[in-house]
């Protein structure tokens, strides 16, 4: 394209164009944040339940706060090798909604550690579930809806599952809530 | 009568850089470079260009060791836009005139 003078009809025709050429399609990188924070708590609530179980020390419970620690450092670098090139304003809301949620869950994580004793794994997975849905809602993707809307219903499972094995019921909810339609969000938008 | 069209808008390039900044919250030198089919060093001018008029913000910085130049439309950007296809109505629908 070089700079030429337009008339009206053309101009019309290159402005209809261009915005509809800015409408997002699916990306591989959409399915990114999935994959990261699904298999990083994934992996810390197996430590977690491995050393629990083996040692009964609650201290163990502190494995948690490793979760923020690797999470964002491992987004901050794949935030950067998938960089798109554009920003749109759907991204912003996503973002904003996410970093909501996580400052939430990382409060309610420390009350739930050093103060009050309440059920935290179904909290988690109730505000997270709520997050997968909401995207999923935002970006028309129903993979993401399903997993989200399954996560809130399966989220009273950490209820009724007591003790220990609450870690593994948290675990799974986490692979069918993020990493299966982090996946399938990854491979279509590789496609 | 007819409106007149912003003379800084109404160029190929200038305009197809406006409309995508105009759907996006920003977008990096590259994007606008593939979605405009342009050559770097014409786009670079034509950037400057809507820079210099205030119609768009232009922020360079780093990805890495690479640069980055990000683009994002300002609020007196998107006043001339919606101007110009206000004036573009007034050519193309006949009941807007009033010569």
């Amino acid at each position: 394209m070089e700079e030429r003078q337009l008339n009206e009809k053309d101009s019309l025709e290159l402005i209809a164009r261009m915005i509809q050429n800015t409408r997002q399609k699916m990306e591989k990188s959409h399915g990114v944040p999935f994959l990261v924070w699904g298999y990083t708590t994934i992996v810390i609530s197996l430590l977690v339940w491995y050393f629990l179980s083996a040692t009964g020390d609650y201290r163990v419970n502190y494995l948690w706060f490793l979760i923020p620690l690797i999470g964002a450092p491992l987004m901050f670098f794949f935030i950067q090798k998938h960089e798109k090139g554009v920003r749109t304003y759907i991204d912003r809301v996503i973002g904003y909604i996410w970093l909501v949620l996580g400052i939430a869950a990382l409060v309610i994580s420390v009350a739930a550690m050093f103060f009050w004793n309440f059920p935290i794994l179904f909290v988690v997975i109730l505000l997270m579930g709520s997050g997968t849905a909401i995207t999923g809602l935002i970006v028309h993707f129903r993979p993401i809806i399903v997993a989200g809307f399954g996560g809130i219903l399966l989220s009273l499972a950490c209820l009724l599952v007591h003790g220990t094995n609450s870690i593994l019921i948290f675990a799974g909810l986490f692979l069918l809530m993020m990493v299966v339609p982090g996946h399938i969000l990854y491979a279509k938008g590789r496609r | 009568m007819f409106e007149p069209l912003d003379p800084l808008l109404h160029s190929e390039l200038r305009l197809a850089v406006i409309s995508i900044l105009i759907s996006v919250e920003e977008a990096d030198f590259v994007y606008l470079r593939e979605k405009t089919g342009a050559t770097a060093g014409n786009l670079s001018v034509q950037i400057n260009k809507l820079n210099e008029a205030g119609y768009i913000k232009v922020e360079r910085g780093f990805i890495g060791k690479r640069t980055r130049t990000v683009c994002k439309i300002s609020s007196k950007g998107i006043d001339a836009f919606e101007k110009y296809v206000e004036a573009l109505k007034s050519y193309l629908d006949p009941r807007d005139r009033t010569d």
